[in-house]
């Protein structure tokens, strides 16, 4: 078919049906900055109204602990945030070093009573009461403590629903894990490596740290993009 | 001005009056009998006019009652009929700031200066009864120019009564000289001269009647023809706001608990709406009927209180916040009571900002809270709270924190510091039990939960102690590690607690 011929049809096809020829367009994201320029650099923060995981080992340093304490550090800034901590692992003593608004963070220790649900299923109705109740800019599960085989066997229905729910939400969802489970249903994957530590004399001083874009629902073709950075530790 | 808020039958009432609407109107129109009294001797000490129109009569027995059939019996209960009173008082003070608890069932308030807040007397009457529904009442309301005569017209006629001032004794001259606040013997005097009504009394004369009954009779001719003009007596605000209920029978279940609860909380939230209040202390006391073991004793008590971060009186999120505690209870025996008490202050008033963070509803808040404490508890087992914002103590203890509670209502933080990123530690709660194997006093070996890790690095001791003069003592020997794992180089803190001897993995540089 000659282009002509093509156009006259689209135009007699748009005059019948006006958007038989419109593209969705998924609204752009807004972001929440991590805080560490070179993962911000990498993919511009954490999308608002998606689902984010962070993995890295549990056994090995990652790095997952201090994005989310620089992460929490940077949006308590500007909003409400929630942490469903499943294993207690939180140390408020470095977000507070680093500035963060500690009274706008809501801090739920999971698996300190002797209720009959484990801890991995407080977390995730806490999570789910908390996306109900709205008005959290930011809201982190963290399940990085938590046995790999456990979250494994989360059913693909729980996170579907999870990015479902907040994606009409103004609300950023994080989950820390050692491995993603969320497949597609996570708008952004990140891994976290450690790399090396400097020693200064007998003093560990930075870490150097390496994290990938596994998987970006709002940049594609995504390849696996890598950047590395350095932490340094509080008494550096 | 003066008007009087009368509750015919008040022990009916005050009876009735936690029963839905639609249930109070069915009961209004069937007789009711209110008893008092152990079981065998139970005795009726008031009724409703249905119950007087099927011969029903104070002082019978149940039996005779329940020989008259289709006659509702309900045990007399005087904590019933205090918060009831607490509560026409309550609805008096909307109206007019002085308000006299005059006796059970009456309030009489002053009128004067509420004409531009409500209108003319009449209009006042009118909102009174119309509203007074909502506190569960049905009200006969009198209005006259002294106390006296706009309490005998609200007692003597139903529904409104407005005496203009000059009338007074015209308007009463019908009523029964009972009325009147007469001993039994003097009525039975009065009966015997066939002195039945004010108008009859009124026409006697007074020197006649003074050197019969001396001058107590005078004092009531006077009121009889609505001479006499005293001076209220208001009642003295109390601090909380209580309500509460007597079960006839104990209950066991919670769906029968929270229906009364419900209702009660409601009553409480129109109280305080009405006097614009609300509250940021509820408490709830239950009870508890006890097994005939311990002789002398009535009934376990079982309390408990809710301190809200702001006032509020949406008896929603207080009836909320109370069933999400009920549900986790478990009583040990049937409830016999219960009782609500707020504490009323001044409502909240908020300025709220275009550039504010978008926070939780702080209504919706705390019922977000209750629901996840619920869920996750409320403390842990040194009694810090598990819900809630975290604090660094100041103190070189390590992992000391306090939780406080979460408010959306919270500033900003003062310094203008620009978040930065450190190197955070992943901290095992508590702390992980370890082995350590020394070479020349530094880690050699780390084993944790039967894995062994060989040490790369270590950075210590760094050596740390304090409170040294009680229990709470601490001291420890720092080190931070770095050991091979199969999955990479894990950074360790690692400490020998010098007390216990032994050596913890307090957590991971993650």
């Amino acid at each position: 078919m000659s282009l002509p011929a093509a156009n006259l049809l689209r135009s007699q096809v748009e005059a019948r049906i006006p958007s038989a020829f419109a593209t969705y367009r998924r609204p752009e994201l807004k972001t929440i900055l991590t805080g560490i320029s070179p993962i911000d650099d990498l993919h511009g923060g954490v999308p608002i109204g998606a689902l984010t995981e962070i993995c890295g080992s549990n056994i090995a340093s990652s790095g997952k602990t201090s994005l989310l304490v620089s992460l929490l550090a940077n949006a308590s800034q500007e909003h409400f945030c929630a942490l469903v901590d499943a294993s207690d692992a939180f140390d408020p003593a470095p977000a507070d070093a680093t500035g963060m608004n500690l009274s706008r963070l809501l801090w739920v220790r999971c698996g300190k009573n002797k209720s009959k649900l484990k801890p991995l299923e407080q977390a995730f109705k806490v999570a789910d009461i908390l996306l109900q109740s709205g008005g959290f800019g930011l809201i982190i599960v963290d399940l990085g403590s938590i046995a790999e085989r456990l979250v494994r066997g989360i059913p693909l229905s729980s996170w579907f629903r999870f990015s479902r729910v907040v994606e009409k939400q103004s609300t950023a969802l994080v989950f820390i894990e050692q491995q993603p489970h969320a497949t597609s249903c996570a708008g952004l994957v990140f891994r976290m490596t450690t790399d090396a530590a400097t020693f200064s004399g007998r003093v560990i001083t930075k870490l150097n740290l390496e994290a990938e874009v596994v998987r970006a629902r709002e940049k594609k073709p995504m390849q696996s993009a890598r950047e590395l950075f350095s932490l340094k530790t509080l008494w550096a | 001005m003066f008007a009087c808020l009368v509750a015919p039958d008040f022990p009916v009432q005050a009876t009735c009056r936690m029963e839905q609407e639609n249930t109070r109107q069915t009961l209004k129109q069937s007789p009711i009998a209110i008893l008092e009294g152990p079981a065998n001797l139970s005795r009726v000490v008031a009724t409703n006019g249905a119950a007087r129109s099927a011969g029903i009569q104070i002082g019978m027995t149940k039996l005779q009652v329940e020989a008259c059939g289709g006659v509702f019996l309900r045990k007399r209960s005087l904590a019933n009929e205090e918060t009831a009173q607490a509560a026409l008082l309550d609805w008096g003070r909307f109206f007019s700031p002085c308000a006299e608890s005059t006796c059970p069932g009456t309030v009489i308030i002053d009128l004067l200066g509420t004409e531009k807040l409500f209108g003319s007397p009449q209009n006042t009457a009118d909102k009174i009864v119309m509203q007074g529904t909502k506190f569960g009442f049905a009200l006969n309301v009198g209005v006259a120019a002294n106390p006296d005569t706009a309490m005998y017209a609200a007692r003597g006629y139903s529904g409104i009564t407005i005496i203009p001032q000059g009338l007074e004794a015209k308007r009463l001259a019908p009523l029964s000289v009972s009325i009147l606040p007469v001993s039994p013997e003097m009525l039975e005097i009065l009966d015997s001269w066939g002195i039945h009504t004010l108008q009859s009394f009124a026409a006697l004369p007074p020197i006649a009647l003074t050197e019969r009954i001396g001058q107590e009779g005078l004092q009531l001719q006077r009121l009889a023809c609505g001479e006499i003009y005293r001076l209220l007596v208001p009642a003295e605000l109390n601090g909380d706001l209580i309500e509460s209920y007597e079960f006839e029978d104990p209950i066991e279940t919670l769906e029968s608990l929270t229906f009364i609860l419900n209702r009660l909380i409601q009553q409480l939230c129109i109280r305080l709406v009405s006097q614009s209040l609300a509250t940021n202390q509820l408490e709830i006391s239950l009870g508890l009927e006890v097994r005939q073991l311990e002789t002398g004793k009535i009934s376990e008590p079982y309390t408990r209180a809710w301190k809200l971060p702001f006032p509020i009186q949406d008896g929603r999120v207080l009836f909320r916040l109370a069933c999400l505690d009920l549900e986790k209870s478990a009583f040990s025996a049937p409830i016999k009571q219960i009782a609500v008490k707020v504490t009323p202050v001044k409502p909240r008033s908020v300025q709220h900002g275009l550039f504010a963070p978008i926070s939780p509803e702080t209504e919706q808040l705390e019922i977000t809270l209750a629901r996840i404490r619920g869920l996750v508890g409320s403390t842990d087992e040194n009694g810090i709270a598990c819900v809630g914002s975290p604090m660094v103590l100041d103190s070189h203890k390590p992992d000391s924190f306090a939780v406080l509670p979460f408010s959306s209502e919270t500033k900003n933080r003062n310094s203008t510091q620009v978040p930065a990123s450190v190197l955070a530690l992943r901290i095992f709660r508590p702390a992980l039990e370890a082995a350590v194997e020394l070479t020349q006093e530094r880690p050699h070996c780390l084993s944790i939960r039967h894995k062994r890790f060989h040490v790369l690095a270590a950075s210590g001791p760094w050596r740390n102690s304090g409170h040294w003069w009680d229990v709470s003592a601490w001291s420890c020997d720092e080190w931070d590690i770095a050991v091979k794992t199969w999955e990479g180089i894990g950074y360790y803190r690692i400490y020998l607690d010098k007390i216990r001897r032994q050596w913890f993995v307090e957590g991971i540089f993650d």
